[in-house]
């Protein structure tokens, strides 16, 4: 116990002076693998999106680092799924969608035309709300995706099976199971299986839709723990409208709001680390928001 | 009900822990403005009184810091509300030390020999009480008004408080005349006037915390009222 103490002593004495709290500046600069030229892994570059006639993004330019967890908060019809369908272009499948502005995957604009869309879909994969996992068996579920990109053989299907599960921390409770039904397994195990399946297809940034809401809590918990494990290696976005659930996962969060009521046009608002979102953020507003005390 | 404010039980609670935050100002007051006139009258009945009475100052803290606690658990507060029951915490712990010293005080009343004290020493004991005891009390509403403005002031007071301790140290060294009973009482009176000083920085620890609320930065603020850098 004594050397334990003589080596935290040693290790805080050759400690710099602290001009931030260590928390706060664990999360702007403690970045393991990141290009030191390119911490972004986004970049939304003034970007706007219209549902036919209305505006439902205006002018959003945002920047997402790499292997970190970044929260979209914000009050119900702001703009934050939209935004986060912008990321892989899913709202390219709603009729009378248009765009404007740019964002960048890796420094190559995914709106430019002739883009494989397909291609960004594989690399920016999503994760909905409700579970939605396909009635096959959990292994079906989970070569799904690979099998589309034309892999076959058995040993490679089952490694990558093996390899998607273990990393949603699911593999222990299913490895029994594998030709079961997904349809059997739990609210919170289907969610992990969402997760294997979005994985099996090496991605590289994953989008989470309030990905806890319709779960219970010590699976939500589960959830959350897996996330920050997922960030080692995948740089991850969530929506959510849980506040104390940003605040523990997120490493930034971005807050979003509609300009006025008559327009309804989603802004963001305020960017920055979580710490400094929820203990001392910039601009009233969104005070007020993570406070509880907006409308 | 007409209009429900999201945050009403909340704010209702905050104001609850507020005034109990005062209420506990008030006895820390009081407990150092009696233990200074005790003294002054050489009443060793009621400067026992008094010495007795700090076990309630500390029960009373200990029941503020409770409550704190199961706002932060039930409330999950962020930004400038765990800012403000973070500086509850805080504050509660530099009122009780402050009825501490008031304690020590009143013992040293008990301790001194039945020999008439100085008086010109008794009047700078009292006028450290006085300007210490303003700061306090205008801290506490610096507090409540959430003013970091007149918080980030006060600090500056604390030089007064401290020429005052200077000045009666010298006054008490000069007087000396080197028996026994002379050094035992000029080290009680100096005690004395120690926590009377202590008290003064205790509540610029307080305006502090009343400018980390407004800011969210923890900076110390020295007797010139500037951040140090």
């Amino acid at each position: 116990m004594f050397t334990k103490l003589d080596n935290l002593m040693t290790e805080e004495k050759s400690r710099p002076p602290l001009m931030m709290p260590l928390a706060l500046s664990q999360g702007v600069t403690d970045a393991p693998e990141t290009n030191p030229e390119n911490p972004n892994k986004i970049e939304i570059n003034d970007f706007t999106l219209y549902y036919g006639k209305f505006k439902a993004l205006g002018n959003l330019s945002m920047t997402i680092p790499k292997n970190k967890i970044t929260a979209i908060i914000g009050p119900s019809g702001c703009g934050k799924s939209t935004l986060l369908r912008s990321l892989n272009r899913m709202n390219d499948l709603v009729p009378g969608v248009h765009t404007e502005g740019k964002i960048f995957l890796d420094d190559s604009d995914i709106y430019v035309p002739g883009v494989d869309v397909v291609d960004v879909r594989r690399r920016v994969g999503m994760v909905f709300q409700r579970p939605n996992p396909f009635p096959k068996s959990i292994y079906d579920n989970v070569t799904y995706g690979p099998r589309l990109y034309g892999i076959r053989r058995k040993y490679e299907l089952d490694e990558m099976v093996e390899n998607a599960l273990r990393q949603a921390a699911l593999w222990d409770e299913v490895r029994d199971k594998l030709h079961q039904s997904a349809m059997a397994l739990s609210g919170g195990q289907q969610q992990r299986l969402c997760i294997a399946r979005a994985l099996a297809v090496e991605p590289e940034v994953i989008l989470m839709d309030e990905p806890a809401s319709a779960l219970d809590p010590v699976a939500t918990l589960k959830i959350e723990e897996l996330m920050q494990t997922l960030k080692e290696t995948y740089t991850i976005i969530i929506v959510t409208h849980n506040m104390q659930q940003a605040a523990r996962v997120s490493d930034f969060t971005a807050f979003m709001m509609i300009d006025n009521p008559q327009n309804r046009t989603g802004k963001l608002v305020e960017y920055g680390p979580t710490v400094q979102i929820f203990t001392n953020p910039k601009l009233q507003q969104t005070e007020d928001y993570v406070t509880g005390r907006f409308g | 009900m007409a209009h429900i404010s999201p945050r009403e039980t909340f704010d209702r609670a905050k104001q609850k822990l507020l005034d109990q935050v005062l209420i506990l100002g008030s006895m820390v007051e009081e407990a150092v403005q009696s233990s200074v006139n005790a003294l002054q009258r050489r009443d060793l009945t009621a400067a026992r009184q008094i010495y007795a009475g700090d076990q309630r100052v500390n029960e009373k803290r200990y029941a503020i810091e409770i409550d704190t606690i199961t706002l932060i658990a039930t409330q999950q507060p962020m930004a400038r509300d765990v800012r403000f029951l973070a500086a509850i915490l805080e504050i509660i712990t530099e009122l009780e030390r402050i009825g501490d010293y008031a304690k020590g005080i009143c013992k040293i009343n008990m301790m001194l020999s039945e020999d008439a004290l100085d008086p010109s020493v008794l009047a700078d004991l009292q006028n450290m009480a006085d300007l210490g005891l303003g700061m306090l009390r205008r801290s506490l509403d610096a507090f409540v008004n959430h003013d970091a403005d007149t918080a980030r002031q006060i600090p500056t007071e604390d030089d007064l408080v401290d020429a005052l301790y200077n000045h009666i140290y010298r006054y008490l060294i000069n007087k000396l005349d080197y028996t026994p009973e002379s050094i035992d009482r000029l080290s009680h009176l100096m005690w004395a006037a120690h926590n009377l000083e202590r008290m003064a920085d205790r509540v610029t620890n307080i305006c502090e915390r009343i400018v980390y609320v407004s800011t969210g930065q923890i900076k110390e603020l020295d007797s010139t009222g500037d951040e140090m850098k």
